[in-house]
């Protein structure tokens, strides 16, 4: 298992550094039009000094590959730089938006596996039946809505038209700032649903098939023949190897939420992690940018990880590093 | 008889069987899409945008206005629907109807160009991974992690920071990260099919590597790309649209769907349309795709891993 | 006395969208306490379906019992409401199948498996279950149970999984157990080990045995009686040793040829039975085996062969079942029927 652990964190290394080598040739001059120090000064005059001043410390007149070199040792010590625009370091940009970005992962993966492993087991269960038609074309329809459309329609309903209807007495809020009167969690809803809705889609096609597939099983019959109820089969038997494939998908999309939230974070002014990482695009604060990417590059490979691990605890089958027979 | 030529001639009655094979299943697959409604339903629908698309100009400008012309006369712009703007109008007085339509061209043309970019990276380099394997595969292999370890959207707006923000660059930023899939679909099916013994007998046959590439392997392998190829139009179209509305990608006054989202946001409460109706020609169009990839994975019954 | 499985007429069919599969047309047996039945015929032939018919395990719609009567102990199974059928599941009769490989749950520990019927028919604690579930595997001869007992199933060989799944089957003492092709799948080796172990267990508990076969052979030390089915129906029913001795239909004969014999002719040659077998959506008319039977007759096509009794408590479904000079061997002996 260690061993195991261990020769993934290896393979980790080449796709790290292709990743960080990527960015590097992304921001090397030539590449993106301007003068490095312009984009670090903005407009404003400077004088001869300040600018051989800045040069000096981003090391911005060494080859491409000194810089790289710099950039990555200070890396590994967990210093990701300082911001172009700001003055104040990559660490602490993202500290200070990671936990909203978590918050509304968190809570989008709360729905996404409540409503999409409910929505698949009825459909599967009940195959070809009204809710599975209604389950496989809702599913179809989520796939393909644009996540910032849906946020739109979401706070025109609820923040706007409901309001209207219920004289201002009911309605949800549309941004973390639009209004203070609500507890914490409430402003989450909206934007929880909207990120969660295509995964959603996604986690109830997948648990149909795989339940369709654990329920059409020897181990089934074999089951079903000890005189276990319906009920029994489908959740103790069916579910437990449904599920696996599921819990992969969940793992990566959680990944993909610490980043893909770029969309949902806009529509809803949520400070979070992709929507900075996005405004330093736009101003050319590759600092940001390339800390913000890589801190998120690390981290889902760490998710997938786990989740590559978590199947030795849900598929008794699998047991990495040791052979065992 | 010997060894050789008995090989060769069990490959022509392989051969003719596979080609036999090949054509039934095509056959199959085909009356099976046609008893899926759903899919059906996609084809049509896409039918309907691209015809109503390519014979725009001569029906749309005249009969509800040019989408580019902007009027700003009092009582023109934010014109709630009506029976000449039946999507009303948008801040700058232009139509909402004829801006959607326009907006079709634009979606399509993305999804199909910047798929075809994919496919042609993909394949090439799939091709090259799968058949010969060993050091150019692990190369391939390692760059398409690469690329599947960054977050897209995020490398798909760097991209566009990089190249500038236009139209072009969209499909050539969403072409260029689509490659890393198809070739990991194009490689897989590669790998299963060189295992079949018709392979080994057609290369014992003396033919090139082109030659069973394109003669025996491609045939095979064909039925994954187009499922995922039509899938991936989708796809595109919606990533087109949200590069669009962060503004980075197609850029005013080109008649876009998440163009018009973008400029549709402050404009939420007073003009709900301006949102609706953009959302909802993706929302068609993109549902046409994946109900139509959906129904052609069914026929040609090909399995993926979702 | 009366028998503890009486099935009578029983009739299941599928309702395929390319029609309707008489998967089983008709079946009458009777099994007593303690004894063993076989059931053989070809795949297809409707032996496995007869099974889960019994058990009322036929999943709807698709499929159905559409006629007959099983009784248990007298009482009406197909009358049963599901609770009351689930409480004779596992308990009163219990059944293995064909692949032990897929018929144990992959993430479930075999001892738990095992358990299981425990927890539910007899209300033992998870803990009690699995101590009994030791005492069945060690029972059933798996070295070291308390160890095994922890495994998953692919710790298992494919011999130990079909003694683990004979050990959940006979968890509760059930009166029948249904063995359904139990060695099919198994190494030829591993195959006589395993209807050693049954028997050996049959003696002991005093089961009765429903087994499930294509190969006539291998319960032939078994059976108490035989009954042969072709495309769904029951061509011959009787105590094994008329069957095998007296057989009075020529399918029967076919397959009693095609077994290697060695205690009588060394040099005899195999004779298999030609033809494929039927589909079960076009039975060939009248006698369905006609179109593959040497002995056919004009009225073979044309008249569905009544169920004659050729011997005390032996019945064959041919026209000529009985009639003298009908017998075993008449074809190779170069004898037409007069």
């Amino acid at each position: 298992m260690i061993k195991y652990v261990f020769r993934r964190i290896l393979q980790m290394i080449p796709v790290f550094i292709g990743v960080t080598v990527l960015l590097f040739i992304l921001r090397a001059p030539g590449v993106l039009p301007g003068d490095p120090v312009r984009m670090i000064t903005g407009e404003r005059p400077i004088s001869d000094a300040l600018r051989e001043q800045i040069i000096k410390k981003h090391a911005l007149d060494q080859p491409l590959h000194k810089q790289y070199y710099i950039y990555v040792t200070n890396l590994l010590k967990g210093d990701l730089g300082e911001s172009y625009q700001r003055r104040t370091s990559v660490v602490d940009i993202f500290a200070d938006k990671f936990p909203n970005t978590l918050r509304l992962a968190l809570a989008a993966i709360v729905i996404e596996i409540i409503v999409g492993i409910a929505a698949g087991i009825i459909s599967a269960v009940r195959q070809y039946s009204f809710s599975d038609v209604f389950v496989t074309l809702s599913t179809s329809v989520l796939v393909s809505v644009p996540v910032f459309w849906l946020g739109m329609l979401l706070q025109i309903f609820f923040g706007i038209r409901l309001k209207e209807w219920t004289g201002g007495a009911v309605f949800l809020p549309m941004s973390q700032m639009s209004s203070s009167q609500f507890p914490d969690w409430v402003h989450l809803i909206l934007p929880a649903i909207t990120l969660a809705s295509v995964s959603t889609a996604y986690v109830a096609r997948i648990m149909r098939s795989q339940m369709l597939e654990a329920m059409g099983q020897d181990y089934i019959r074999t089951a079903e023949a000890k005189g276990l109820t319906r009920r029994a089969v489908i959740f103790r038997h069916a579910l437990k190897n449904a599920l696996i494939p599921v819990v992969t998908f969940v793992g990566i999309d959680f990944g993909v939420m610490m980043s893909g939230a770029i969309l949902t974070e806009t529509v809803f002014s949520w400070p979070g992690v992709g929507r900075e990482i996005f405004l330093a695009v736009g101003q050319r604060d590759w600092p940001v940018v390339m800390g913000g990417v890589i801190i998120i590059v690390v981290i889902v490979m760490i998710i997938n990880l786990l989740v590559d691990l978590s199947y030795a605890v849900l598929d008794p089958r699998i047991r990495y590093g040791g052979a065992q027979e | 008889m010997s060894p050789a030529t008995r090989r060769a001639a069990s490959a022509l009655e392989i051969d003719e069987v596979a080609g036999s094979t090949t054509r039934t299943l095509w056959g199959d697959a085909f009356r099976r899409l046609r008893r899926n409604k759903l899919a059906i339903a996609g084809l049509v629908w896409i039918t309907i945008v691209v015809v109503l698309t390519i014979s725009a100009d001569i029906w749309v400008p005249p009969l509800f206005g040019d989408p580019l012309t902007v009027r700003t006369a009092p009582g023109e712009s934010l014109q709630a629907p009506s029976f000449t703007h039946p999507f009303g109008t948008d801040k700058l007085g232009r139509d909402v109807f004829s801006r959607v339509v326009y907006g079709a061209r634009v979606s399509l043309t993305v999804g199909i160009i910047a798929v075809s970019i994919s496919l042609v990276i993909g394949l090439i380099l799939g091709a090259l991974s799968g058949y010969y394997g060993g050091f150019i595969d692990a190369l391939v292999m390692r760059s398409a992690d690469v690329f599947f370890a960054f977050p897209y959207i995020l490398f798909a707006i760097a991209l566009i920071a990089v190249l500038g923000p236009s139209y072009r660059n969209v499909f050539i930023a969403i072409g260029i990260l689509g490659w890393p899939s198809i070739a990991r679909v194009f490689r897989s099916s590669i790998l299963s099919v060189k295992e079949n013994e018709y392979v080994d007998a057609a290369r014992a046959m003396g033919a090139s590597d082109l030659r069973i590439m394109f003669r025996h392997i491609m045939p095979n392998a064909v039925a994954p790309i187009i499922v995922y190829g039509t899938m991936s139009i989708g796809g595109a179209i919606i990533t087109e649209a949200a590069l669009s509305f962060l503004g980075m990608g197609v850029q005013p006054p080109t008649p876009s769907w998440g163009l018009m989202l973008s400029d549709a946001k402050s404009l939420m409460f007073r003009a709900p349309w301006l949102t609706i109706w953009p959302g909802f020609a993706i929302l068609t169009t993109v549902l046409a795709f994946v109900l139509m990839g959906d129904g052609m994975r069914d026929a040609l019954d090909v399995k993926m891993k979702d | 006395m009366a028998a503890l499985l009486e099935v009578r007429d029983l009739a299941t069919h599928f309702f395929t969208r390319d029609g309707v599969v008489k998967a089983v047309d008709g079946i009458s047996f009777s099994l007593d306490p303690g004894k063993t039945l076989a059931v053989v015929g070809e795949s297809g032939s409707g032996k496995s379906v007869t099974a889960l018919s019994i058990m009322r395990l036929i999943q709807e719609p698709a499929g159905r019992i559409v006629d007959g009567e099983v009784y248990f102990k007298g009482d009406s199974v197909l009358a049963m409401n599901e609770s009351q059928v689930r409480d004779l599941r596992g308990d009163r009769i219990a059944m293995i199948f064909q692949d032990p490989m897929t018929s144990l749950n992959p993430v479930f520990r075999v001892g738990r498996q095992i358990g299981e019927s425990l927890m539910l028919h007899r209300h033992l604690s998870r803990k009690d279950a699995f101590e009994r579930a030791i005492e069945l595997l060690d029972m059933v001869g798996i070295p070291h149970p308390r160890d095994r007992a922890r495994d998953y199933p692919h710790q298992f060989s494919g011999g130990m999984r079909q003694r683990a799944m004979i050990a959940m089957a006979l968890a509760c003492d059930p009166d029948i157990l249904i063995a359904d092709e139990p060695t099919t799948a198994l190494d030829v080796t591993i195959q006589a080990q395993i209807l050693e172990l049954m028997s050996e267990l049959q003696e002991r508990t005093g089961t009765a045995i429903i087994m499930i076969t294509h190969d006539l052979g291998i319960v032939a030390d078994m059976a108490d009686d035989v009954m042969v089915m072709y495309a769904g129906k029951q061509i011959e029913y009787g105590p094994a040793d008329s069957v095998f001795y007296r057989s009075g239909h020529p399918y029967t004969w076919g397959l009693l040829d095609s077994l290697p014999r060695h205690d009588v002719d060394e040099k005899g040659t195999l004779l298999p039975i030609t033809g494929q077998p039927p589909s079960l959506i076009n039975v060939p008319s009248g006698c369905a085996f006609h179109p593959r039977c040497r002995y056919a007759r004009e009225i073979c096509p044309r008249e569905v062969p009544a169920s004659r009794e050729v011997g005390e408590g032996h019945f064959a479904a041919c026209h000529f079942a009985g009639q003298d000079g009908f017998v075993r061997g008449a074809a190779q002996a170069g004898g037409e029927v007069a």
